[in-house]
């Protein structure tokens, strides 16, 4: 990394003087926050859910703040504050692009006003109650009397408001028979400090920064008293569980920083920004989860401590913005996760083919390149969805035109990726190339669409890929609808559209923070001027989120029904997850890059954005074949699934491996495939829900403390699959947690392990460079298609298996969602969603294996916004699949030899296999059941009795 | 229900041959034994996978397309069933019926148009390729007469080295002892001190100037490869640093006006070269390229005699010696009787040995060389069995790709020209045929490939190298350049030396089979 590059707290003003404010706050004994609630401007909304107040600070009396208070249907509270009547009018917009809807207020809520504070009670058993304390000003939430969020609890808030710039000259030496001016102590200083530290200016580097707008950061205390577990807060190369950042024993000496950033070559383990910035945090305790969202969009640092064992302290500052922020109660990690999707959105349900393997290299360099690396996955047998082209097929980057010399033929290439039911993904980029022949630059600039420079009179001009560059600005409106028209791929009109792609061309979003190569910390000047004359610094993390949003609209807009669009973005924010698939950037190939690749994938699931990834096989650098292996086995439990690779290493493509890498990987990638249906269903599940796809230990048992920290290893959405990928050298062995008394099989040799009947275990299980520790839980039933194919669309009318790994209750369940993976058909109904079942009868003698209509059930509940007014089980997707079978249905853990398997009263063929029962005490390999080809179809109801 | 032989390879159909339904069959590796009923139905039970000859069921097995009009083929039993249509397949096989049409009567036909048309670049090929080895034979030839002459010419001359340098040891050994006490003379000794000095300032000055240009080169590779993804300052000032020092025009500059950049880069470089003022007497560069060398080539001993005569002191014992040394020389005939220069006779005598050695040198050389030529005509590591590939020595073949011509010279140098000026960059030599592992000299895999190794190094990279792609062709053609990594260059080219002759191809197929 270089570090030089990017600020620390102590090279940027405004966190400077948050966190002086905070040592100020911490060495008084009479610290006491200068703000407070004016009670007689109480004034609640007629429909109750809301009220507002003034808010005024002691030190200025003559400043105006402005509090709005209200609490949505599903019980979060959202406290916005903003300066009223002041010289300026701070960014108040960031909501607006996060939010993916105005939430539903209340219905039954009712404020209290008594002298002191405004209260109010709700929830299905009355449980919650929010305070909002006059003097000083605080909000608290409680959950059964007890204290869950505290804002304001340490008076560290803070809005600078906006002044003007005293005519003092600055560098005016002080006199020396000024005794008494010196004697003179500011008023304020207890809180603000002495000095107007970088108020109007600020130096970095070679750059300057001038601050037309003078100070107006936002500091904000939010404490969880009774929670010792913070999670959240992507993008960071960090733990799940958020080590310190203040205290004697701080883990990092920086605060969490967001501000989206090209960080080249960043370190494993490091609080620095990077690409992405979701400003949500959880809070966890084995009782309560709740959680923060702070709608604002520029640098912020967050400082987390831990002043006793059970209870977390943060303080967040901000360079500008308004206070807006969302407290959602939980009680647990799934409410929380329904709570903030209910607020941005919940993650697309992707194209099922996204979902498959994609194969990246800076750079595929010709047409034939690309047919050439096609031609040698087939030869290898190995299956893979998406050839993908970096920068370089751009003629001088300038992104949608091919360079003809390479690529003189770009839609034959395409249709022949295409011919195998592969897709292509190309590059698109936010700058572009300053000049004349280039069509799209030059309609952005006559259209107006462009970042302007300090002062908003010219075009911002920045150093990047092409060369000298301009910067689309998505926050006006102009660029919208023009923005979409360029992905059409027939002529249209005057405007130039990319008539040389296909529909099946889907697009990636890079260098989005923006990163700008002779910028300040690699990005653009936050005195640039957007759209309505806002500045750069006000909505930075935003920034980076239109790009992919429009291109995705662009996407949608080129056939008639729309198809499911695909963009991979570098930089995100919140909401971000609604419109498409993110990676983690510019990661290194070292053991330390896989490891904390898991956490990020992880952490960015509990951000709300489950499709993500990180370059498999390291972006930077050579790994060895063991490596890239070990690589592999992370990205095929990675929700998206991506080989990446920088333009000076070594070819590094599956094929090209030698034995036995070459076969493990080949495993691998078909398992994989294999598993696209359980990834489906997943996606689904998080698309309707906001479950995550991954599902860290502490989601999954968020009552055991022993795994609240644990982020090496994770359950697949409901499917009850834990995975725990090796990324580490040389292992053959690894230890795998057990939470809870239940029997955990290996997937591949049904090897049965059992939990702790109180408290979790861990046990140990082979982990040779060709096994990935993989275990069903007892109770799941896990559908996948085990015939390889070279690409997932032609797995279309393959046959299932049915995995039925048996609970200790002799029971388990399972879930399997379908539609055409490709249209929106499926809100109109257009799909299969079954839910497969498993009952010992009381005399254990008879096992009766089931299935189900679950759409039909849960009509409401199968796809995302929209209640299915009716379901029809015999949709027209549904008669499509109607000859796919389960050809195979395999039951781990019987406790005894069948005498008879039977659907529909005929007797079915199968093979048994004893072993441990899923009731016994003891490990070993489990009994296994195979039922050969059933006669069942995978959409219709049926029931297989197994009798012993 | 499908047919049982659905996807059986000929050569195993009567293995799948049971007459009763109720009969039992054995998979292929013997493992395991199953009902009849269970071949082909769709449902994987061998753990090889040979009940499923006809269906996608087992995962690592092949199907085998009939394509009757064509040749039968193999394909991976992933590709059953999937809803395409494999080109491996011409009879639609592969696919439930009425998927896929069956092509193979044009497929056939297109087939074996292009066969013939194989088969006649490959015989007009082959053609050449005799030419090739025909020449190879009046190379052999030319080399064994080659070394034949030079080895009467060396017996010649190794005799008259020899007679010279008694000659030589003879005069000298005459004037040895009153040299080496001139010798002794302060003013020798300091002269040849300051030659040696002078000559060991000079290798340093050589080493310098082209460590210099060296790093010149670095920079020059630095500023115009440099890429801009590291974004990194501290290149960046190094490659306007550089700009600066040598007067070069900014690089990939944000150029507000193109045609700003050329007077730009003619002021730079005036600034740089200012005339500095030299004292008088003192030599320039230009000098000291040029004339330093001749200067340290004088003759000191020559030197040191007529440094006698022009001060007029020579003693009685010098000139006795004198006397006798050029009456020797006489009785040789190399002085005449009239020695203008009589002090230069015995570098005169040395120097005609010296030049009889080198010429006999010369000699062995050109003999050695053509021996070794003669070893690699038909040494299957240099130029074929045949020799086919000698005729192809320094044949050089080139492709503009727009902003660079590449050239190779095959068993010499591969090369990148920039076609807008610029220096030529070695993309390496040739270092050897096809080194992949499992790839035996002499056979057409291993004429199929070249390998140019050890170019000039890439910035933050490996030496450029080169795997040239050979294939048969009527013409010697680069076909095409791609760098599908960082500096390893892709290059592929036909050449009529890979056509073998097709009789000689056939018997190879029988062979194989």
């Amino acid at each position: 990394v270089k570090s030089q590059d990017f600020k620390t707290c102590s090279q940027s003003a405004f966190c400077r003087r948050g966190r002086a404010l905070a040592d100020r706050a911490e060495l008084s004994t009479s610290w006491v926050s200068p703000y407070s609630v004016t009670p007689s401007s109480i004034s609640i909304s007629p429909q109750q859910a809301s009220f507002t107040a003034a808010v005024k600070s002691s030190l200025y009396p003559d400043i105006n703040f402005g509090l709005d208070v209200r609490v949505h249907k599903d019980g979060v509270v959202r406290v916005r504050m903003d300066e009223v009547g002041g010289l300026r009018k701070r960014y108040d917009e960031a909501a607006s692009w996060a939010l993916v809807a105005e939430p539903d207020i209340s219905q039954d809520i009712k404020w209290t006003v008594s002298a002191s504070d405004v209260r109010a009670v709700y929830g299905d058993r009355k449980e919650i109650e929010v305070v909002v304390s006059f003097e000083p000003l605080k909000v608290a939430l409680y959950r059964d009397g007890i204290e869950q969020v505290v804002l304001n609890g340490r008076g560290l808030l803070h809005m600078e408001h906006f002044r003007a710039k005293a005519a003092v000259a600055e560098d005016a030496p002080p006199a020396a028979d000024d005794a008494q001016v010196v004697m003179q102590t500011n008023p304020r200083a207890w809180f603000e400090g002495e000095e107007e530290d970088g108020y109007w200016e600020e130096k970095f580097n070679t750059w300057t920064d001038s601050k037309p707008k003078g100070p107006e950061s936002l500091s904000v205390d939010i404490t969880f008293p009774n929670h010792g577990h913070v999670y959240g807060i992507p993008q960071h190369a960090t733990r799940l569980s958020l080590p310190t950042t203040r205290g004697a024993d701080a883990h990092y000496s920086d605060p969490y920083r967001l501000y989206n950033a090209d960080v080249f070559e960043y370190l494993a383990d490091s609080p620095m920004s990077l690409y992405g910035s979701i400003p949500v945090m959880h809070a966890h305790s084995a009782q309560s989860t709740v959680a923060v969202f702070h709608a604002v969009a520029s640098d912020t640092w967050i400082d987390v401590a831990r002043p006793a064992p059970g209870a977390t302290e943060t303080h967040w500052v901000s360079e500008s913005g308004i206070l807006d922020l969302f407290i959602m109660p939980g009680p647990t990690p799934d409410a929380v996760f329904g709570q903030y999707a209910r607020l941005t959105g919940t993650p697309a349900l992707p194209a099922q083919w996204a979902l498959a393997y994609h194969q990246c290299r800076w750079n595929y360099i010709s047409s034939d390149d690309v047919r050439d690396v096609q031609r040698r996955f087939d030869e290898a047998d190995m299956p893979v969805d998406v050839f993908w082209l970096d920068i370089e097929y751009a003629e001088e980057h300038k992104y949608f035109i091919w360079d003809k010399k390479t690529f003189p033929d770009p839609v034959d290439m395409t249709h022949d990726v295409e011919a195998i039911g592969r897709k292509m993904v190309v590059i698109v980029d936010p700058h572009l190339k300053r000049a004349d022949n280039y069509p799209v630059y030059k309609e952005a600039r006559d259209r107006g669409v462009l970042v302007k420079s300090s002062g908003g009179e010219n075009d911002f001009e920045g150093w990047c890929w092409s060369g000298s560059s301009a910067w689309m600005d998505f926050f006006n409106p102009g660029s919208w609808e023009w923005w979409k028209t360029l992905f059409q791929t027939q002529p249209r009109g005057d405007g130039w559209t990319w008539t040389e792609s296909t529909v099946d061309t889907y697009i990636w979003n890079d260098m989005n923070e923006p990163s700008i190569f002779n910028g300040p910390e690699i990005s653009m000047p936050r005195d640039s001027i957007h759209y309505g004359g806002w500045e750069h610094r006000d909505l930075h993390n935003i920034n980076g989120m239109l790009l992919p949003n429009l291109t995705s609209q662009g996407l949608m807009a080129r056939t008639n029904p729309p198809k499911r669009p695909f963009v991979l973005t570098r930089s995100f924010y919140a909401g971000s997850q609604r419109f498409g698939a993110m990676w983690t950037g510019d990661n290194l190939g070292t053991w330390e890059h896989m490891a904390v690749g898991v956490r990020m994938v992880l952490v960015n699931n509990i951000g709300g954005f489950s499709f993500a990834g990180s370059d498999v096989g390291g972006f930077f650098g050579n790994p060895d074949p063991e490596m890239l292996v070990r690589w592999y086995g992370v990205g095929v439990f990675s929700p998206f699934f991506r080989a990446h690779a920088h333009i000076d290493t070594k070819r590094r493509e599956p094929y090209l491996l030698d034995e036995p890498y070459k076969s493990i990987v080949r495993s691998m990638l078909r398992l994989r495939y294999s598993m696209l249906p359980v990834w489906y269903t997943a996606f689904r599940e998080a698309s309707v829900t906001g479950v995550p796809v991954l599902r860290p230990h502490y989601v999954a048992f968020p009552r055991d403390e022993a795994g609240f920290a644990l982020d090496d290893q994770y359950f697949l959405g409901s499917s009850g699959l834990l995975v725990k990928p090796v990324t580490e050298k040389g292992v053959t062995e690894t230890a795998v947690y057990l939470a809870d008394d239940e029997v955990y099989y290996d997937y591949f040799t049904h090897h049965a392990y059992r939990g702790a009947s109180a408290g979790g275990k861990y046990v140990t299980v082979p982990a040779g460079l060709e096994e990935i520790p993989l275990f069903v839980r007892g109770g799941s039933i896990v559908p996948t298609r085990e015939r390889p194919r070279r690409s997932s669309p032609l797995m279309k009318y393959d046959p299932f298996t049915l995995r039925v790994a048996l609970s200790t209750g002799g029971t388990a369940r399972g879930e399997l969602y379908l539609d055409d993976g490709e249209t929106f058909a499926h809100e109109e109904g257009q799909l299969v969603w079954r839910e497969f079942s498993a009952r010992t009868d009381g005399s254990a003698r008879v096992v009766r294996i089931g299935s189900r209509d679950l759409a039909a059930r849960k009509p409401a509940e199968a796809v995302d916004g929209v209640a299915l007014a009716q379901y029809d089980g015999a949709n027209v997707y549904a008669r499509t699949i109607a000859d796919v079978r389960v050809e195979r249905v395999v039951v781990l853990g019987l406790a005894a030899r069948p005498t008879s398997v039977r659907a529909g009263g005929d007797e079915l063929q199968w093979e048994y296999s004893s072993g441990t029962a899923a009731d016994d005490k003891t490990q070993g390999t489990a009994s296994v059941l195979v039922i050969k080809d059933p006669g069942v179809g995978v959409a219709a109801d049926w029931e297989i009795v197994v009798e012993a | 229900s499908i047919e049982k032989t659905r996807g059986v390879a000929p050569s195993l159909l009567s293995k799948y041959q049971v007459t009763s339904d109720s009969a039992s069959w054995t998979c292929l590796d013997g493992s395991k034994t199953i009902p009849w009923s269970s071949v082909n139905d769709d449902y994987c039970d061998c753990p090889d996978g040979s009940d499923e000859p006809g269906t996608s069921a087992c995962p690592n097995s092949v199907f085998y397309c009939r394509n009757e009009g064509h040749i039968g083929s193999l394909i991976p039993s992933t590709r059953v069933g999937d809803g395409l249509c494999e080109p491996e397949c011409c009879d639609g096989s592969d696919e439930r019926p009425g998927v896929c049409p069956n092509i193979c009567k044009e497929v056939g036909e297109a087939y074996r148009e292009q066969e013939e048309k194989d088969r006649k670049i490959r015989q007009f090929g082959s053609k050449v390729r005799a030419s090739y080895i025909a020449y190879a034979q009046k190379e052999k030839k030319r080399l064994e007469g080659q070394i034949t002459n030079s080895k009467a010419e060396i017996a010649v001359r190794e005799q008259e080295v020899a007679r010279l340098k008694d000659l030589v040891d003879r005069t000298e050994s005459l004037s040895a002892a009153a040299l080496e006490h001139k010798k002794l003379s302060p003013l020798y000794t300091t002269l040849t001190e300051h030659a040696h000095a002078l000559k060991s300032l000079q290798r340093e000055h050589k080493k310098h100037l082209e460590r210099e240009k060296a790093l010149g080169d670095i920079l020059d590779a630095l500023r115009r490869g440099y890429n801009p993804n590291y974004q990194d300052m501290a290149v960046l000032e190094a490659v306007r640093g550089w700009e600066a020092l040598a007067g070069l025009p900014h690089i990939n500059d944000v150029a507000k006006d193109d045609g700003e950049a050329a007077p730009n880069a003619e002021e730079a470089s005036d600034a740089v070269v200012e005339q500095e003022t030299l004292e008088e007497g003192m030599w320039t560069a230009e000098q000291l390229e040029n004339d330093l060398d001749r200067l340290l080539k004088s003759d000191y001993e020559t030197l040191l005699i007529e440094h006698e005569k022009h001060i007029g002191a020579s003693s009685a014992s010098t000139t006795l010696l004198k006397d006798r040394f050029v009456s020797l020389l006489e009785t040789f005939g190399i002085a005449r009787g009239t020695a203008s220069s009589e002090s230069a006779d015995t570098s005169r005598a040395r120097k005609a040995f010296t030049d009889a050695e080198d010429a006999l040198k010369n000699v062995q050389q050109e003999r050695d060389k053509a021996q070794e030529e003669l070893t690699r005509l038909f040494d299957p590591e240099w130029f074929g069995p045949e020799g086919e590939w000698k005729k192809l020595q320094n044949a050089c073949l080139s492709k503009d790709t727009g902003e660079y011509t590449y050239e190779v010279c095959l068993f010499g140098e591969a090369k990148q020209k920039p076609n807008m000026g610029g220096s030529t960059q070695n993309l390496g030599k040739f270092s050897s045929w096809n080194n992949a592992p499992g790839v035996t000299p002499g056979t057409p895999e291993y004429y199929s490939r070249q390998s140019y190794t050890r170019g000039a190094k890439c910035w933050n990279g490996p030496q450029r190298s080169v795997n040239l792609i050979m294939s048969c062709g009527v013409d010697n053609v680069l076909l095409s350049v791609a760098e599908p990594e960082k500096c390893e260059y892709q290059f592929t080219v036909t050449s009529p030396a890979l056509c073998l002759p097709l009789e000689e191809t056939r018997e190879g197929k029988k062979d194989e089979l």
